[in-house]
This record gives C-alpha cells, sequence and structure tokens, in this order.
C-alpha cells in the first residue's frame, strides 16, 4: 500500500468508525414478537369504564389446563410489554424447569393514565377503580372459565411499570385479596401528594398478615427528584411491618426509567419463579 | 421510529458533509484559506434535552495534529434537575454529575466554520440524595452514588474568523449499549440526554 493510501486511509478512519457505530445503533432497534402459534387474543368489554380491552394470552409449549393448574401473570401496558414477558417466561421457565404459567397481557382500554391512577386529580386520571374491577369480575373470571387458570390468588401476579407500577402498589393496598404476587416497577408512587403510602397505611391491619410476594425494581439513574425515596420508603414499609412476606428491591445502576424496564422485569420474573 | 429519522438525519449530515468536504479543499483551501486552528479551548454552557431541567458547564479542548484528525477532550459539570428540587414532599438534597470524555475524530472546513465530528470515550460520576419529608409518613432518605461509563458522537461547529469564535456543539450518549426499542423514550435516556452546548472559544495555535 502507497504512503499516500495509507494516508488517506487515516484519514477516514474516524468517519468510517462513525458510521460503523451508527449502523450497529440502527441494527440494534428492533421489537421483540412473541411466538404468534403460543398467542391466544380476545377482546373485553369493561362494564365498569365501558372500555374495551384487547387482551393477548401467551401460552406455555403443550398447555393442558385438563392436567395442570397454570398460575397467570397480568402484564399491564399489555401492548408493550405482552411480548417481552412471555419470552422471558418462557426462557426463565424452560431453564427453571417449571411451566405452568400464562401471561396475559391487558392492552389499553382508556387511556393509561386514567386507568392506572387511583385518585382523580385531573381529567387524565382516577380510573384505577374501574379498571381494577374489570380485572376482577371479568378478566380473572374470563381467563379461569376458558383456560382453566388456577384460582388461587397466590397463583396470581401482577406486573405493571411506572403508572403500571402505581396501579399494582395501590392493589396491593386496597384488594390485597386478589393478587399473591406484585412485580412494582418504577412505581409512580409520587403520585398525588404520595397517596399510595397512605393507602398502604390505611390497609396496612387487613393485609399485614397475609402471605405474599413482592419484587420492586427501579433505575438507579431516576434522579428527576420524585421516584427514589417514595420507592424506598414502600420498601421499608413493606419489610418493617409484613410478617408474611417474600420482598426484594432491585436498582439497576446507570439505567434510568424506561431503560430499567426490561433488565428489572427479568430480575423480578426470576424472583417470581425462585420464590412462589 | 423518531430515533431512527434523527439518526438517519445525523448519517445524512455526516456522509454528506464528508463528500462535500472531499471535493472542496482545493478551492476553498486555497481561494479562501479558511481558518485552520490546530488548538483551542471552547468553555460553553448548555442543557440536556430532557425539558431543559438540567445546566450543563462545559469545556472542551481541541487539537489537530492534522487538518483532518482532531483529538478532544471534553469535560462537564452538570447541575440536574435543577427546576424541581421540592416536588410532593419529596426534597432533592443535591444532584450533579461530572463527567470527562476523550475523543477523535475529523474535521470538516467551509468559509468561516469548522465541522468537527467526534468519537468520545470516557467516564461520568452522578451522585445524588432525595428525601421524603412529610409529617404523615417516617423521614427516609436516598442517596445514589454512580461512576459509569460514557461514549458517544458529538458535534462541534465553530463559527469565526479570528482568534476568539462562537461555538456550538451537540452530544449525543450511545451508553447504555445496546438500545433497546426504536421508541426514543426506550433508549436509556440517551435522548432526554442529548447536551446542546453554546460557548466562547479561544485559538491557542
Amino acid at each position: 500500500m502507497s504512503a499516500k493510501n495509507k494516508s488517506m486511509m487515516f484519514k477516514n478512519t474516524p468517519a468510517i468508525a462513525i458510521a460503523i457505530m451508527l449502523l450497529s445503533f440502527l441494527g440494534s432497534c428492533k421489537k421483540e414478537v412473541f411466538s404468534p402459534e403460543l398467542t391466544r387474543e380476545f377482546s373485553i368489554q369493561s362494564t365498569a369504564n365501558g372500555a374495551n380491552y384487547d387482551i393477548k394470552v401467551g401460552l406455555p409449549a403443550n398447555f393442558d389446563p385438563g392436567m395442570e393448574k397454570y398460575a397467570t401473570i397480568y402484564v399491564l401496558d399489555g401492548e408493550d410489554n405482552f411480548d417481552f414477558v412471555s419470552n422471558q417466561c418462557k426462557e426463565i421457565s424452560d431453564k427453571n424447569a417449571v411451566e405452568k404459567v400464562l401471561v396475559v397481557g391487558i392492552g389499553y382500554g382508556k387511556d393509561r393514565s386514567i386507568d392506572y391512577t387511583p385518585t382523580k386529580i385531573s381529567s387524565e386520571t382516577g380510573g384505577a377503580p374501574e379498571f381494577l374491577n374489570f380485572i376482577k369480575t371479568q378478566l380473572i373470571p374470563e381467563m379461569e372459565a376458558q383456560f382453566g387458570v388456577d384460582t388461587a390468588r397466590s397463583s396470581r401476579v401482577i406486573l405493571g411499570h411506572s403508572y403500571g407500577g402505581l396501579f399494582g402498589a395501590n392493589v396491593f393496598c386496597v384488594d390485597n385479596e386478589l393478587f399473591g404476587n406484585y412485580i412494582l416497577l418504577s412505581p409512580s408512587l409520587w403520585f398525588d401528594d404520595l397517596i399510595s403510602l397512605q393507602l398502604e397505611k390505611d390497609y396496612r391491619e387487613h393485609n399485614k398478615d397475609r402471605s405474599q410476594l413482592v419484587f420492586m425494581g427501579i433505575g438507579a439513574a431516576e434522579n428527576l427528584g420524585r421516584m427514589q425515596a417514595p420507592f424506598e420508603a414502600f420498601y421499608q414499609t413493606l419489610r418493617d411491618n409484613y410478617s408474611d412476606i417474600r420482598l426484594t428491591q432491585n436498582r439497576e445502576e446507570d439505567l434510568d426509567h424506561m431503560g430499567s424496564k426490561n433488565p428489572n422485569i427479568i430480575k423480578g420474573l426470576n424472583y417470581y419463579f425462585q420464590n412462589r | 421510529m423518531s430515533s431512527l429519522k434523527y439518526l438517519l438525519l445525523l448519517s445524512a449530515l455526516l456522509v454528506s458533509a464528508r463528500g462535500f468536504a472531499q471535493k472542496i479543499p482545493a478551492t476553498i483551501t486555497d481561494k479562501h484559506t479558511p481558518v485552520v486552528r490546530l488548538l483551542t479551548i471552547e468553555p460553553g454552557i448548555g442543557i440536556h434535552t430532557n425539558f431543559g431541567v438540567d445546566l450543563l458547564l462545559t469545556n472542551l479542548i481541541q487539537w489537530n495534529p492534522y487538518k483532518r484528525l482532531s483529538v478532544a477532550s471534553h469535560s462537564s459539570f452538570n447541575v440536574n434537575n435543577i427546576t424541581q428540587r421540592n416536588f410532593n414532599h419529596i426534597k432533592t438534597n443535591y444532584n450533579y454529575s461530572i463527567n470527562q470524555k476523550f475523543g477523535v475524530g475529523t474535521s470538516l472546513y467551509s468559509k468561516r466554520s469548522t465541522h468537527t465530528f467526534l468519537l468520545m470515550v470516557g467516564a461520568r460520576y452522578t451522585s445524588y440524595k432525595e428525601t421524603l419529608d412529610s409529617d404523615d409518613f417516617e423521614k427516609t432518605g436516598v442517596a445514589i452514588d454512580a461512576l459509569s461509563p460514557d461514549y458517544g458522537l458529538m458535534y462541534s461547529l465553530k463559527r469565526g474568523w479570528k482568534k476568539c469564535f462562537f461555538t456550538f456543539r451537540t452530544y449525543l450518549p450511545l451508553y447504555p449499549w445496546p438500545v433497546k426499542g426504536s421508541n426514543p423514550l426506550y433508549l436509556d435516556g440517551n435522548m432526554n440526554n442529548i447536551s446542546l452546548e453554546l460557548g466562547i472559544g479561544v485559538k491557542i495555535r
């Protein structure tokens, strides 16, 4: 190679490196999809709020309700999270040689900020009681009737992120009989002047001796001045006041509100499978 | 998909600028004699694209050993979340980060401007503390200190003829890697942490 060519190559190296990095970046942007053969879909119109919810159910391979009773993981923000959670469930349950879990992705009926928030502080919030009523009186019975899933509280998991995590925390407080397992990811516990902490306090006497599993996850880079302190306060309250609770928390280093979601889903599912 | 658009735009800009630059040196360089700065110091201030809640105090030192080869050092002290330190009984006691990166890249010249594209690699130290301070609940504080890698792409524009010049920089962080999903909100905060900086530079050599 001539000196001139070498020189040209040297000069172009930074631009080539930048181009390769950009192409790698573009290549990394792909959406995960769960096996269509193992996915069932249907819709239910809520009698509580009139909204129509698209439901996706991820089945394990060799699904046979006649032989087994299946646990259910109810996933909020189902349109975003269903495929990832279903794939992870399959991977983790394969690894641990445990199947018997159905993933139920709950699509959006009303706006998520309405459905997932417990109190009305604006026209865009406060629909959680109706949404919870829909899950309790329509979705869970439908799952039991159509898929023969286990009806025990200890076999139900709720998984939510952000406002979904807030919804999960509120279900823990106000309707603790419904779910025995909670995967709460970056929950928006700051909402409405820490209303979730108040609800926990109000309902503590009813719930504190009940057996439950709670995984709480957050990103260490969630530094917008609202996420960390109530997260820690909720965790410490559960740790100090609940006698029969399997509880853990995880902070994903360097990751923020959205970036920490999937790593925390993986850790939350692992915690559930290992401790249920 | 928005992130893809931004990246495609950036790629197109890079490619076209590169192509343009390869054609023009003979004319621009010879006829108009663009300013080739060998060593510059460029202090500036900036914000992140997270709605402007972070204030950045930054400095770029750039050395061009060859006309088209640039090496740089970028330092930044960020006061994070400056506008909201008390929210719903949640107090932010302190929140800052210190970034130091080094980079290599290429410079392109036009009549009055210099465009530099750099690959930057370095580290970031972040420290913050939040306290839940309400009469209704037990006081709870959380302090987080984290040291993390920091790498990404930087574009620097210098504009002006003389020893002092205006400078604009933008930095797209690519850490944490790999990013997942095409929604900007899923890029582990990268899209929220693009920095936009303005400053005045001084040519040393």
